[in-house]
């Protein structure tokens, strides 16, 4: 019992007293899956151990908003970062537009209510899960892409969810519960939605794209890593990892 | 007799602090928004939603869970049957995984299966519905009711029924007039912990009923969406609405358990 206790309080100094990271990355939690692959290729090419804070991209913004140390800036938007250049938290030439977020309609596997385009989703007795439009930013993206359509009157009717995440989204129409959704679509090629959804575009007309974009924080600790990461993210390496994961790259 | 002393000293401080500890937790909910600004939030038409809907959700289920726990509980502490360990486990399972399995677990029965037709082929639909709140609520107290419908029938000595028995009642009337009555503090504990767990049930609708604003917003929907909303005066005022119905609750179980 002694012996247990003791090393119970020796693991709680031994975690404490942890290295601290050598780069510190803040991400929009939609980029995980890149992000982590990215930074496991980084952390052997460097021998450094890097950490990534995910969250969403009010939380990371308020982060670096708070004065959290952090060197590389990723939000889910180009807004946050744009933000954080006003207030002169990034460096301006780093700032790198890496890839695309765009929204599409995912649909339940062999599409059963034929949904064909956006103005489908006004059809009645189709069932639409959207995100609330407060909370994730695909819920607001998504209000604004039925509205600039004109036919956010007409699909209210059909919303049958607005759910608070956008993973409970994906799980709704993954698991038939809807007739389509609204969602990234990056989101759809994670390994949770293979085989079961597939993907309608929006048309060019209604879309409402995001841009993700990186920089470097003026305050980073590490800002020659910083550097570094930010330029791996948006060389051919990085670019390679975020097609995989589903991402398309900004025009040059 | 002073080890003693030690002993005592002990174990008090540590339930005095850990109490104290609890008690600033709760304190603070209350410390941080200002009076005005609760007002305003509970009069919002989202907290006057949010509250309808859970009071009127809460004792549905709470009436559901009490009709099938007073058998079930009874059936589990009376009377023996094949396969009663597996019946007991299973039923107990719920308390045991988190409130979002058991959410995704009903969304999958409820949701494309032919149980899930049959049901709303007669009017029975619980995915994103005020319906679905209630059967999520309803499968997550239930196991606590019959927990404590069960330990309540255990308590109370089979003589009283053999008597009753010999002396002519049938089964049902011996448990309607002798096994009911001497369980009345144990109905009145279950029920209101049924009442507080279902009031409080969020990860269950959140799966099974979809916390979409302003349609199956029950209160700790409230607490969650106004986080994300980034809505804090919103959110700490539900919560503390929270409070004040399982402190209610707790209070009332207390009272009833020193009569039991």
């Amino acid at each position: 019992m002694k012996r247990l206790l003791l090393a119970c309080i020796a693991v709680l100094f031994l975690s404490a007293n942890c290295p601290a990271a050598d780069l510190l990355i803040f991400s929009g939690a939609g980029l995980i899956k890149p992000m982590e692959e990215m930074r496991a290729n980084f952390e052997a090419a460097h021998q450094i151990e890097a950490n990534v804070h995910y969250g969403s991209s009010g939380e990371i913004f308020a982060g670096v908003a708070a004065g959290q140390p952090c060197d590389v800036l990723i939000p889910g938007a180009e807004k946050y970062t744009q933000d954080a250049l006003k207030n002169g938290w990034v460096i301006e030439d780093t700032i790198t537009r890496l890839v695309l977020h765009m929204p599409v309609i995912a649909v339940p596997h062999g599409n059963p209510a034929g949904i064909q385009g956006l103005l489908d989703l006004a059809r009645s007795g189709v069932r639409v899960a959207i995100g609330d439009p407060k909370a994730p930013a695909i819920g607001r993206v998504a209000k604004k892409i039925l509205e600039k359509a004109g036919i956010w009157e007409k699909v209210t009717p059909n919303i049958k969810v607005y759910a608070p995440t956008v993973n409970q989204l994906l799980i709704y129409v993954a698991l038939k519960q809807v007739d389509a959704g609204i969602i990234w679509a990056d989101l759809v090629t994670w390994a949770e939605g293979e085989g079961k959804l597939e993907v309608v575009p929006i048309e060019k007309q209604y879309n409402n794209i995001m841009t993700i974009p990186t920089a470097v924080c003026t305050q980073a600790p590490h800002k020659d890593l910083a550097l570094k990461f930010n330029a791996y993210l948006a060389s051919p390496e990085g670019m390679a990892i975020w097609k995989k994961w589903g991402f398309e790259p900004c025009a040059k | 007799m002073r080890k003693i002393n030690v002993f005592q000293a002990c174990f008090t401080s540590v339930t005095l602090i850990i109490s104290l500890v609890l008690l600033m937790a709760v304190g603070s909910l209350f410390v941080v928004p200002s009076w005005e600004d609760i007002r305003q939030n509970i009069w919002a038409p989202e907290m006057r939603f949010a509250i309808r809907l859970s009071v009127l959700t809460g004792l549905t289920s709470t009436l559901l869970v009490m009709i099938f726990a007073l058998p079930m509980g009874y059936t589990l502490s009376r009377f023996h049957f094949w396969g009663k360990g597996l019946v007991k486990t299973i039923i107990d399972m719920p308390i045991a995984f988190p409130e979002l399995v058991l959410g995704l677990c009903l969304l999958l029965l409820f949701g494309n299966t032919f149980v899930g037709k049959a049901l709303s082929s007669v009017g029975l639909d619980f995915v994103f519905t005020k319906k679905g709140i209630v059967a999520a609520q309803f499968f997550t107290a239930l196991p606590y009711a019959i927990r404590i419908m069960k330990s309540t029938f255990d308590y109370i000595n089979p003589r009283m029924e053999f008597v009753s028995r010999s002396l002519g009642y049938s089964m049902f009337e011996t448990f309607r007039n002798i096994s009911l009555p001497l369980a009345k503090n144990g109905i009145l504990a279950s029920t209101v912990i049924s009442f507080a767990r279902c009031i409080g049930t969020f990860g269950t609708v959140l799966i099974l009923a979809g916390g979409s604003y302003m349609k199956t917003e029950i209160l700790p929907i409230t607490l969650y969406l106004n986080i994300s909303y980034g809505n804090m005066g919103m959110a700490l005022t539900s919560g503390i609405v929270l409070m004040v119905v399982s402190f209610l609750a707790i209070f009332i179980f207390e009272k009833a358990e020193v009569g039991i």
